[in-house]
């Protein structure tokens, strides 16, 4: 398949689940009466207009946002650490970054400035990321990677907890329970732009690494002598994949594996090339998450299923068939 | 012309000299083997003049800033990495990068990738996964990549270990030609038989140190053999070549 044609077809299939997350819901509306509301807005104080406006249509954005952020940084990354199992969930990056969204948020410091929240989500994410690429950079291979995520994950889910546990908030257990799953129920306009602005940032970034990425397909000398600049480089990537899953971590918690199963699903139908994986896996990851969103309010409309929880459902599988062929490298 | 000079090049690691004063230069037409037992130095001489290794001393190549220094040296390392089950073609067309403008690959990088490709007789292989290939296929569709480069200079990291008898001597060939059109090559290799008579000029280090630079035949003496190599050998201009041939290993 075509590159452009491959892009047409996700994009197409973005474009269908973003009008699906807008129609499907609790409050039963017609058709023809959401989208006008959305549109052309009704009366003053109209139901119709709030709930499209004020709730299906950021939660849809941010699932398009989330998800295009989660499968490009999953991309990204891959093909820098050349290693199809560096997922910003399974290393911990997106737990990193829920400690720091809590953080700003247990100490009042997201009410006081409104960059402080996706600020430390960045800022948490930027620190797994460096942390992770020194200790399995490159060369560090995918068991170094692996075992170093479940570290840097495991410390993060911790000082989460721990800060939620010493919280004097009555619902900081409940809260334990979001920022580890991740959801966007109840998301407003006002997450859309605290997220899309780092989310949007961190794409621009990322998606220029490509040659750099291709290049580093024959290992890390061919590549500097290919007259890639390996350390800068190297801190785009930190920055671009800590600014997007700091920005969606920030406003919909930890939600996992569709950086890995979107690039997986994709790599084939690329031809393999990590510059072309980089803008199909953003759409794919978009598709995954906007699809997996509908499926939460189809599956359990009045349970609030966690949308982290159905990615990993279909994501830990991904993960275990993954390993499974991989298992001869790892040994 | 000089197409890389090399002067008083050293490079210390964990406290250890493990390259000494290191100085030559590499004319046009000129096919280089850099000889030597393992652990000499080779790599990491190689990997100085490029300047993908701090090193002291002087390097043409590594005054260049590092686009500018791709599109003068093709390097290719001696690990075979191919991370992605990326098509050959695609693999090949790698080598173009340093020219790409923004618009990606034009007619000429395409007519760069098919002749790369027809040099190392590997066009019927162009859609095939390179990580399917056999060890030989994949070290042969690698030195494509660097020939895609094609940039005036080529450094090449034991390009023969594990190829067939034919497909080393091919791939000699292949640098003869390249050299024979006004390019410069310096190739590291082990097989002594091959450096002799398909190398213009030898040069050997030995612990770090270059210690003999010149024709095959003014090198490979019985005394450089026996000092650097530990071994005698059979070195004879014949009528069909130079033939060279290791005999023994010498106590001690």
């Amino acid at each position: 398949m075509t590159q452009p044609l491959l892009l047409g077809l996700l994009a197409i299939l973005v474009a269908a689940l973003f009008a699906a997350s807008l129609l499907i819901g609790p409050a039963a509306l017609g058709l023809v009466e959401s989208l006008s509301a959305l549109v052309a807005g009704g009366p003053e104080g109209d139901a119709v207009t709030l709930i499209m406006r004020e709730v299906r249509l950021p939660r849809a954005v941010l699932g398009l946002l989330i998800g295009a952020a989660l499968g490009l940084a999953g991309a990204a990354m891959q093909g820098f650490l050349r290693n199809p199992l560096a997922e910003p969930g399974l290393i911990g990056t997106s737990g990193s970054a829920a400690l720091g969204a809590v953080i700003a948020l247990q100490t009042g410091l997201a009410g006081a400035h409104v960059l402080a929240l996706p600020g430390l989500a960045l800022l948490g994410a930027l620190i797994s990321v460096a942390l992770i690429l020194a200790i399995a950079g490159p060369r560090g291979g995918s068991l170094t990677l692996i075992l170093a995520g479940i570290a840097v994950s495991a410390f993060a889910g911790a000082l989460t907890s721990l800060v939620l546990n010493l919280s004097p908030n009555p619902f900081a257990a409940s809260e334990i329970v979001f920022w580890m799953l991740g959801s966007l129920t109840d998301r407003s306009m006002v997450h859309v732009w605290i997220a899309a602005p780092f989310i949007l940032l961190g794409g621009l970034v990322l998606l220029g690494l490509g040659r750099g990425l291709d290049a580093l397909t024959l290992g890390e000398d061919a590549a500097a002598a290919l007259g890639v600049d390996l350390s800068r480089l190297r801190l785009w990537l930190i920055f671009g994949t800590a600014a997007m899953v700091g920005g969606a971590t920030a406003v919909a918690g930890a939600i996992g594996f569709v950086g890995l199963v979107v690039p997986h699903i994709l790599r084939p139908l690329v031809g393999a090339r990590p510059s072309a994986l980089l803008p199909a896996s953003a759409l794919g990851g978009a598709a995954m998450i906007l699809a997996a969103d509908i499926a939460v309010r189809i599956i359990a409309p009045d349970r609030d299923l966690k949308l982290g929880v159905l990615t990993a459902l279909i994501g830990a599988p991904f993960f275990l068939h993954l390993i499974w062929r991989m298992r001869r490298q790892l040994a | 012309m000089s197409l890389l000079s090399v002067h008083g090049m050293g490079v210390r690691r964990d406290g250890r000299d493990v390259l000494t004063d290191v100085s030559f230069d590499l004319a046009a037409s000129e096919v280089v083997g850099l000889i030597g037992p393992n652990g000499a130095g080779k790599t990491t001489l190689l990997r100085a003049a490029l300047g993908l290794q701090p090193a002291t001393g002087g390097s043409s190549l590594r005054d260049l800033a590092p686009a500018a220094r791709a599109r003068q040296a093709a390097f290719l390392p001696q690990s075979r990495e191919v991370a992605w089950p990326v098509s050959v073609e695609m693999l090949v067309a790698l080598g173009r990068s340093p020219h790409l403008g923004p618009g990606g690959m034009n007619a000429d990088d395409r007519a760069a990738v098919d002749r790369a490709l027809d040099r190392m007789e590997i066009a019927a292989l162009r859609h095939r996964p390179a990580t399917e290939l056999s060890g030989g296929e994949q070290a042969r569709a690698l030195i494509a990549r660097v020939l895609a480069q094609e940039t005036p200079l080529i450094l090449a990291d034991e390009p023969t270990a594990g190829l067939d008898p034919g497909a080393q001597i091919a791939t000699m060939e292949v640098f003869a030609g390249l050299a024979s059109e006004g390019r410069g090559i310096l190739v590291s290799m082990h097989d002594l038989g091959l450096a002799a008579r398909h190398c213009t000029r030898i040069l050997v280090v030995a612990d770090g140190r270059l210690v003999a630079d010149g024709a095959p035949l003014d090198v490979l003496t019985p005394g450089l053999l026996a000092g650097v190599f530990g071994i005698t050998a059979r070195f004879e201009v014949t009528n069909a070549g130079p033939v060279f041939q290791a005999l023994s290993v010498l106590p001690g």
